[in-house]
């Protein structure tokens, strides 16, 4: 199944690169003659983005469009699929812009633009609770989990580059298993140490999260590397590029970030490291 | 039963030797699962003394208990006619399953705040997609259906093309093919109507299979006698042929509809917010999917129950028209 969901993204990402990309200003243009932004974010990953208690779109990712369509004057919406589908760009207006914690890596930047980078988070190694790891490099050659087409699964497998960034490949794992999101990684390794799952890749906060919803897992050693994040919209559309990177800028300096990531992390990560 | 004779047996839950056969062997199945932690276990405590400590004799004496108790039921069942027989029998394997999802420690709290959401936006959307693409896909069906009958070269081709391509690939395929394939040529299609118009070309491609069948089970003679009367083709198949043929080809179509309200589920991955979608989501900022998944599918065979007795209800009705 996980595999086979692999392939579809693959197929889906090909599928998507024969296509045209956006005509200069079209995309801002369409947003202010609509009246609204469609943002596209995941629903299943909280605290980022999740559905709360009254069934509507909520969380860290879900707050910075919120302001972002404000400071547009526009209003929002917003729509859920799947997230290779978000990454393989091509997005034919479907939808206007994804602030989905998207990491800007040069095959993405194929694809899409990304404006501005409106936080840092820190990625770590969770384990279970009986698990006897003390430092990342004891899950080499074990069962590792990661969500697929992420950072994470990059560093994994070897593949992740971040400019500016040397990264460190502590892990070098005998199975890497690929889950469409982070949660069903999460289930298997509660299950119990080497169960399903030795370890997991997967951003500290949504690993917080789990620990305080009782979940039985542990993060072993410092973060594995810190990743830029950014909103991310349809290449090719300088005008809207420049319209979003002049409002996040202003977000970073009158602090509307910072407030947005305390209330949702308890730590300030918008600053870098 | 599949052939009712008048021979007089005896029933063969009450051989002694199956019913000594039957509680050996749940006798040793239960042994083996070792219930002295169970709630049983815990009722033998004046026989075994504390579960924990009652090593295997007190599971063997346990497993004995319970492998009694199930055989006595059994035997017991033996005696009521068939259909008390039927309604016991899914009594107690409805108990036993809520049992089974009750020892999965579940939040009923948690459950009880989403389920009016799961049943107003996931069962509406899973309903709706689902009633929408059953009456295209019959549209189509019979369309391809009078096509593959067809002595026009073009319109056979066409159409066993298309039941040969959307029978051949996976319907979680033609679901990406559609969202993601279509704006590539030019025309944007949201995921609703992506999902609605996969599902119509794929169930579409089966039905036409099950309305050929149902058109063909009708004699040639209908035809001849038909054409002899002076119809043509239109009329033949308005008033000879479907009036024959629908009795044949509702039942299954039914039987489609209600595997397409569960093949719904794949547009969850594009976004549509049916009941599968919301299953996945709803329990994921408390960490409670098993919650939500419980939930949905309790919704989904709930629905598929009353579908199949609205289902058997539509059969009835055609057996007694038809003979």
């Amino acid at each position: 199944m996980i595999t086979k969901r692999y392939l579809m993204g693959a197929a889906a990402a090909s599928l998507m690169a024969i296509a045209g990309s956006a005509f200069a200003g079209e995309a801002l243009d369409r947003v202010m003659s609509n009246n609204v932004l469609k943002v596209a974010t995941d629903a299943n990953w909280p605290p980022q983005s999740f559905v709360n208690e009254n069934n509507e779109m909520d969380g860290f990712d879900v707050d910075v469009a919120r302001a972002i369509a404000e400071r547009l004057g526009v209003g929002i919406e917003f729509v859920t699929p799947d997230w290779g589908v978000i990454t393989a760009g091509r997005w034919n207006g479907r939808w206007d812009i994804s602030v989905g914690s998207m990491t800007p890596t040069k095959e993405r930047a194929t694809v899409l633009d990304f404006p501005a980078v409106y936080y840092y988070t820190p990625n770590s190694l969770g384990v279970h609770e009986d698990s006897t790891a003390t430092t990342p490099s004891d899950l080499s050659g074990k069962v590792v989990g990661a969500t697929e087409a992420t950072t994470y699964y990059y560093y994994l497998d070897h593949s992740l580059v971040i400019d500016g960034q040397d990264i460190n490949f502590q892990i070098d794992p005998g199975e890497i298993r690929s889950y469409p999101s982070t949660a069903p990684g999460l289930d298997d390794l509660r299950l119990g140490d080497g169960v399903r799952l030795d370890g997991i890749i997967a951003g500290f906060p949504p690993l917080v999260k789990a620990i305080e919803d009782g979940y039985p897992i542990k993060i072993v050693g410092d973060p594995l590397f810190y990743e830029p994040l950014t909103v991310a919209i349809d290449r090719g559309d300088k005008e809207f590029n420049d319209k979003l990177a002049e409002i996040i800028e202003a977000m970073h300096e009158d602090g509307t970030l910072t407030e947005i990531s305390l209330k949702w992390f308890n730590h300030d990560f918008t600053k870098g490291y | 039963m599949l052939y009712a004779d008048t021979v007089e047996s005896e029933t063969l839950v009450h051989k002694p030797s199956f019913v000594v056969g039957m509680l050996l062997i749940f006798t040793a199945l239960f042994t083996l699962f070792d219930l002295t932690e169970s709630l049983f276990g815990h009722l033998m405590r004046p026989v075994i003394g504390e579960p924990s400590e009652a090593g295997f004799l007190g599971s063997l004496s346990v497993g004995f208990l319970v492998g009694l108790l199930l055989t006595i039921n059994v035997v017991a069942i033996g005696f009521v006619r068939f259909r008390i027989q039927v309604l016991i029998v899914w009594a107690e394997l409805f108990i036993l399953f809520m049992a089974f999802f009750y020892g999965f420690d579940l939040n009923f709290e948690f459950i009880r705040s989403k389920i009016w959401f799961m049943v107003s936006q996931g069962l509406v959307t899973t309903l709706y997609v689902s009633a929408l693409s059953i009456t295209l896909a019959a549209m189509v069906a019979i369309v391809g259906a009078v096509a593959k009958l067809s002595s026009n070269g073009f319109a056979y081709a066409i159409a066993s093309f298309y039941t040969s391509f959307f029978r051949g690939l996976p319907l979680l395929m033609q679901v990406y093919l559609i969202y993601l394939g279509l704006p590539q040529l030019g025309y944007v299609i949201d995921a609703i109507p992506a999902g609605i118009l996969a599902l119509t070309l794929c169930y579409g491609a089966y039905m036409t299979e099950i309305f050929r069948a149902g058109i063909q089970s009708i004699p040639k003679g209908q035809w001849e006698a038909s054409r002899s009367l002076g119809f043509g083709f239109g009329l033949t198949m308005k008033r000879i042929i479907l009036p024959q043929a629908f009795p044949l080809i509702i039942p299954p179509t039914g039987n489609q509809f209600i595997a397409m309200l569960k093949d719904s589920s794949l547009v969850s991955i594009i976004g549509v917010w049916e009941l599968m979608f919301l299953a996945r989501t709803l329990g994921s900022k408390d960490y409670r999917h098993l919650e939500m998944l419980v939930t949905a599918a309790l919704i989904y065979w709930a629905m598929s129950i009353c579908l199949e007795l609205i289902q058997s209800k539509i059969e009835r009705h055609f057996r007694t028209k038809s003979h």
